[in-house]
Formats: structure tokens, C-alpha cells, sequence
């Protein structure tokens, strides 16, 4: 028993991460019908932007601010890097292709993700960083029920997944910018003869998604330490396999697809094999496309006659 | 409505591929890292002068390659390869008057990337020797053509036992072979640790299931009860696993090649309030990502920061490109004994070939060398007298402690 809720400790820690990388999937692909692959690098950025805040304030042994303060700071300059790319990439990348074919973007995403995980490779090296969070904040400390323990710091991340997502509902379903984000999904032209500026909401679509996975980034850096250029092509991966299983384009649906996957991962290499991990995350994608493919939430398109 | 669903499932099964594709097409660009001077891999086709086998030039001078993983999954490995045989190039031409050129070939440390390297080395006239490469089942691809080729390669990290069983007349290697390692390891745990129970972890990679299947043996042949298990490098998350460690199991043995992640698997031990002993091979020897308290690591070469004739190389070294761990000083020793036997043809006038060079970097005798100890191959290219070295992590830092 003390075994089952370690490992679903362990799956909702990683669940939420991919649930983050897997709503920047998802809230791009509903509006823009894109696959935005350089999501996933978008996050590294983040991660590295953290460890940046990090290394910036005397780095994890000998922190000069509170380390409460400075965690705080790590996700805010993860999640404004982060922000910030995302709409640089959507300006450059995105936006000059919005007419022409759909597989145009795609090639241009897969390009994106290729230049920013080589631009991470050139300036930053490819040794892999460490968070070093275990010498910031002693990973005994937390919650212990028992053998079951739960580190301050997964507690830290599964509550801060948890308000950003929330946060992220409230958004769309309660403010302006959230209606123009669901109508512009809807129907892009249609919401445009209503009066409302869809360049705008894609750029708010794209900035708010980076900035989840700049938080993600963060994320991971602290509770999993290790980062490197190359980090954000299978977390990539991951949240896009949790975005389909989701249902693409539907927010709960990211949400539970990646909280689904990281549960799928911790089991599989608890009860199972962590050899088989991989395999059966991505099993379970092939399983939805063929039996399920609108996923969990998806809601069909209606086909215009 | 199924149109477009079936559609849809093509499109992402589409789009999967096309970032698998990626994953590999990132592997296979030829982007060079900072700090590169020498020409990529590339350029050795595009060489057409062989001055190196016209007679006794008056300056020595000859190209080498080196063969390593500078970009892809490893590259972190590979930089530090790189580097250090650059940097031996470098100090060498400076201190010997010779104008020796080291030209980089990327293996990523695939097999297939390895032979295309290997072609273009042969096909250099000018190329008398070759550095690498790195790993074990990169080697076995280049065999063939090296054997055909008559070059000398002499690698800094393979150490799978068959390679030295004969089969590859050019080979040899500075480093001890795997034969060795696990054994080793496994006795200091049965004496040392008085292991009764130990979960040995592979990362899926030959080397490391090799790693781990010879020191079960040891370690099962000793009465010690063996818990496999397997993860793959790429993982993320190690706490699943981290959460199979029982109260019995005293050694958890990882024969992994990722310092951080050993790091990561011993922060959550800690998190999880398991206190076995973790026992990393030499992969994981890096003081600087690899600092879990208590700890022990093998190692094929000493830290030769503890070594007080390298301070100068050691400076040297980090001054140009910062910090290392074990991967880099044996490139250097087997870039200098390259050049050392390339050398020794020049000085005695003998004609520079490939089928020469192998002799002479048979006939390697040095009395020491930047690993602390001496260098000389025994017949089928293994390092006569290599051994591991065992380093327990105390206050951060590697002490030896066999």
C-alpha cells in the first residue's frame, strides 16, 4: 500500500509537469490548428532561465536571498523567458506561414525546435546542469505518513501545478481575453467579423502557453535537478502524447491527459519495468489514436458541407 | 465526423515521425561546439597533399584524427574528449617543434556515424593515426576498416573485454577493460561493504549491462543475493525505482554513464529516506555532478588532480575550457602516444606510414604519463598492468580509497 502511494506521489509530480507542457500544446492547437513542436525547447529555456536565477544569486549551496525568495524569482524568470520566446516564435516562425499549407508551420516548428535546442548546445555547452536542489532545501524534509514520504519540494510543485492550472480555467472561462480565446478556437474568421483582433488572442494564446512550460521547466529543474539542451525533446513528446490522449484542443483534457501519463509512467516502472516506461506511454498514444483519436475530451469537428 | 478523425490520427502519427525523424536528424548535424578550431570530420575527405609520406620532412609533421561523440546525447562526453586531445595537440606541437594537426570526426556515439568517420579517415592519406573512439560498440564498427586500412587507433574510453581478444590487429586502448571493473567493484563490495543484498541498475546501454552482468556473477558466485533492474538514460524521474529499494538491499550498483543522473537517483534516495550505498562505475566518476554523500565510484584513471606533476596540465586545461571528469586526461595519453610513436618515425627517419605507426605505438614505453602511471601495451593492444581505482565521496570531494 505504502508502495501504491509512493508511486502515485511519484506519477502526480510528473503528471502535472506534462500536464503544463501538454496545455501549450493543446491551447495552440486548438486556435491555430498547429503542433507546435518547439514547445517542448520552449520549456528547456525556461528550465535554463531558472538555473540562470539560480546560478545569478550564489547558486544552490550558499544561496545570497532566502530560498523561499529565490524559488519564487526561478519561476518568474523561467516563466517571462519562456513568455517571451513563445511570442518571438510565434512573430517569426508562425505568424508569415498563418495562409499557407498546414504541413508549412509544422516544418517550420520542427525547424524552431532544431535551432533553439542547437542554440543551447553552442552557447550554454552540453554538460548536463544541476539544480543541486537537494543541497537548497534537504530533501528528507516534508510530509512523512509512515514509509511514505513526500518532499517539501514535490508538495511545492504539485500545489503550484495545480494554482497555475486553475488559475489557467479561471482565465478562459471567466475574462474576455478567455471568450476571445474560445471563440477564436471556435471559428478564427467568424471571430474576426465579430470584432475580435485574432492576432492578439494568438499572441495571448502563445504567451500564456510558453509561460506554462517556462513554470514546468522550473519545475522539473527543482524536483528532477538535471538540465541540458536536449531535455525538452522527449518532455516535447511526453506532453504532446498527453495533449492527444487529452483531446487536443481541449484544456481539461490536456490537463488530464498529462496527469494520466505521469501516473502511466510511475506504475509502469513500479509494478512493471522501467524499461517498458517509454514504451507503454507511447503504447497508450497509438492505443487512443486507433480506438479514440478525438481523446478523453475532445470534441468532434464539425465538418463544413 | 470519422474523416476528420481518422485524418487527425494520421496527421499526429505524421507528426510523431517526423519529430522521431527529428530526434535523429538533430543527431546527425555536424554543428561543431564552442571552443572548436580544427576543421570538422568533414574536410579530411576534401584533402588531397600527403606531404606526411614523402621522405624525413624537416619540421615532423603529420595530421591524427579523433574520433568522439562532440555532439548529440554524449556530447558532454565528448567536448571534454575533444578538448583534452586538442589541448594535447596543442602543447605538444609547442614543446617538440613538430606541426602535428588533430582533425575531429563527430560519432555521436553511434556505431553507423562511427564507420562514415572511419571511411573518411582512411580515405585521408595524410590521416596516420586515430584517437578513439569513445565507446565500446563504436570500435567494433571501425574495426574492418582500420584493420584494412592499417591505421593505428588507440581509444581513451572503450573497455568492453572482447575488443583486445586479437581480432583487431591496430587496436589498442590506454584504459582498463571491463573484465576488470566489474570484479573489482563487486570484491569491494563483498569485502569491504559485506554486501548481502545489492540491485544492480543498467541504463540499457552495452556498456552497462556488460558492466552489470559481470559483477552479478562475482557478486552471486559470493553468495551475495542480485536484484536487476533498468532505466532507461533518458528518464527524468528515477523515484519509482528508487521506491523498489528495500530495507535489505545494502549496495544499489549503477553502471551508468550520466553523472547527473546518479545524482538525481541519490537525492531521491535521500527523499524517499533509503540509506543503501550507492556504488557508481567509472561513468559516473565526476566530481562536479556527482557529489551523493557517502557514495563509492570506480574509476579507470586516478583524479588527476590528485596527481601533483599534472597541476600544470590541470591549470592549463581549465584556464581554455573549464572543468572535467575521468573521460578527458586518457584522451590525452592516447593522443600523446600517437604522437609520441608518429614522432619517434621522424626522429629515427624512418618513412611515415600507417603500417609504421602501429609498430611504433606497439613499441610504447613510457615510463609515465598523465594517468600516474606507465604506459605499454601488451600484445593485443590492452594496457599492461591497468586496474580500477576506487573513490568514496566524503565532504564532496573523491577520496581513493583502493
Amino acid at each position: 500500500m505504502e508502495f501504491f502511494l509512493q508511486q502515485l506521489v511519484n506519477g502526480l509530480t510528473l503528471g502535472g509537469v506534462y500536464a503544463l507542457i501538454a496545455l501549450g500544446y493543446s491551447m495552440v492547437y486548438g486556435i491555430l490548428k498547429l503542433l507546435n513542436f518547439a514547445h517542448g525547447d520552449v520549456y528547456m529555456v525556461g528550465a535554463f532561465a531558472g538555473y540562470g536565477v539560480l546560478v545569478a544569486f550564489g547558486g544552490p549551496a550558499d544561496p545570497r536571498i532566502p530560498v523561499v525568495t529565490l524559488i519564487v524569482l526561478m519561476f518568474l524568470a523561467g516563466m517571462l523567458a519562456s513568455g517571451i520566446l513563445g511570442v518571438v516564435i510565434e512573430r517569426f516562425a508562425y505568424r508569415p506561414l498563418r495562409n499557407a499549407p498546414r504541413i508549412a508551420p509544422l516544418i517550420s516548428a520542427v525547424g524552431v525546435s532544431f535551432f533553439l535546442q542547437n542554440a543551447a548546445l553552442l552557447v550554454l555547452g552540453a554538460r548536463f546542469r544541476s539544480y543541486g536542489t537537494a543541497r537548497m532545501v534537504d530533501p528528507a524534509t516534508g510530509l512523512q505518513w509512515g514509509p511514505l514520504r513526500i518532499s517539501i519540494i514535490r508538495i511545492v510543485v504539485i500545489l503550484s501545478a495545480v494554482a497555475l492550472m486553475v488559475v489557467l480555467h479561471l482565465l478562459v472561462q471567466r475574462t474576455k481575453l478567455g471568450k476571445a480565446m474560445r471563440a477564436t478556437a471556435f471559428d478564427r474568421e467568424a471571430a474576426a467579423m465579430m470584432g475580435i483582433d485574432v492576432d492578439r488572442v494568438i499572441v495571448a494564446t502563445f504567451l500564456i502557453g510558453s509561460v506554462l512550460a517556462g513554470a514546468a521547466g522550473v519545475m522539473v529543474g527543482l524536483v528532477f535537478s538535471r538540465v541540458y539542451h536536449f531535455m525538452g525533446f522527449v518532455a516535447g513528446l511526453k506532453g504532446f502524447t498527453a495533449a492527444v490522449i487529452g483531446g487536443i484542443g481541449s484544456i481539461p483534457g490536456a490537463m488530464m491527459g498529462g496527469l494520466l501519463i505521469g501516473l502511466a509512467e510511475a506504475f509502469s516502472a513500479g509494478y512493471i519495468s522501467s524499461t517498458f516506461q517509454n514504451l507503454i506511454v507511447f503504447g497508450l498514444l497509438i492505443v487512443f489514436l486507433l480506438a479514440r483519436p478525438r481523446g478523453l475530451f475532445g470534441v468532434p469537428e464539425p465538418v463544413k458541407v | 465526423m470519422r474523416r476528420f478523425e481518422r485524418r487527425f490520427a494520421w496527421w499526429a502519427v505524421f507528426a510523431l515521425i517526423v519529430a522521431a525523424c527529428g530526434g535523429g536528424g538533430q543527431a546527425t548535424t555536424t554543428t561543431e561546439g564552442p571552443g572548436t578550431t580544427a576543421p570538422p570530420a568533414t574536410a579530411a575527405t576534401t584533402t588531397t597533399a600527403a606531404p606526411a609520406t614523402t621522405a624525413a620532412p624537416q619540421v615532423c609533421e603529420a595530421k591524427i584524427g579523433v574520433m568522439a561523440p562532440i555532439t548529440g546525447p554524449a556530447a558532454s562526453i565528448g567536448e571534454e574528449q575533444r578538448n583534452w586531445a586538442l589541448l594535447a595537440v596543442d602543447l605538444y606541437n609547442e614543446e617538440n617543434g613538430t606541426n602535428f594537426e588533430l582533425v575531429e570526426g563527430d560519432t555521436q556515439l553511434d556505431p553507423a556515424q562511427a564507420s562514415t568517420v572511419a571511411q573518411q579517415f582512411a580515405a585521408d592519406d595524410a590521416i596516420l593515426g586515430v584517437v578513439g573512439p569513445a565507446g565500446s560498440q563504436e570500435v567494433e564498427a571501425v574495426g574492418p576498416i582500420f584493420t584494412d586500412a592499417e591505421m593505428a587507433f588507440v581509444s581513451m574510453s572503450a573497455t568492453r573485454e572482447s575488443l583486445t581478444d586479437g581480432s583487431l590487429p591496430t587496436f589498442f586502448r590506454v584504459v582498463p577493460h571491463d573484465g576488470q571493473q566489474g570484479p573489482t567493484d563487486a570484491q569491494f563490495m563483498i569485502d569491504e561493504l559485506a554486501a548481502s543484498k545489492v540491485m544492480i541498475i543498467d541504463d540499457q546501454t552495452s556498456y552497462s549491462t556488460g558492466l552489470a552482468d559481470t559483477t552479478a556473477a562475482t557478486l552471486e558466485a559470493a553468495g551475495v543475493e542480485v536484484v536487476r533492474e533498468s532505466v532507461s538514460q533518458d528518464v527524468t524521474d528515477f523515484s519509482a525505482l528508487v521506491a523498489k529499494i528495500d530495507d535489505a538491499t545494502d549496495v544499489v550498483f549503477l553502471p551508468w554513464q550520466i553523472a547527473a543522473n546518479a545524482q538525481l537517483f541519490g537525492d531521491q534516495m535521500a527523499e524517499q529516506g533509503k540509506d543503501a550505498v550507492i556504488f557508481g562505475s567509472d561513468g559516473l566518476f565526476s566530481p562536479s555532478d556527482f557529489t551523493v554523500e557517502g557514495a563509492y565510484v570506480s574509476a579507470f584513471a586516478p583524479d588527476i588532480r590528485g596527481i601533483p606533476e599534472d597541476a600544470d596540465l590541470v591549470a592549463a586545461y581549465e584556464a581554455q575550457y573549464g572543468d572535467f571528469g575521468t573521460f578527458g586526461p586518457p584522451t590525452y595519453a592516447a593522443t600523446v602516444v600517437l604522437l609520441d610513436a608518429i614522432r619517434s618515425l621522424c626522429d629515427s627517419g624512418a618513412e611515415l606510414t600507417r603500417a609504421a605507426v602501429v609498430d611504433a605505438v606497439r613499441a610504447t614505453d613510457q615510463a609515465t604519463s598523465i594517468l600516474g602511471q606507465p604506459i605499454r601495451f601488451t600484445e593485443n593492444g590492452d594496457v599492461d598492468g591497468g586496474r580500477f581505482f576506487i573513490f568514496q565521496i566524503k565532504g564532496g570531494s573523491y577520496e581513493l580509497v583502493k
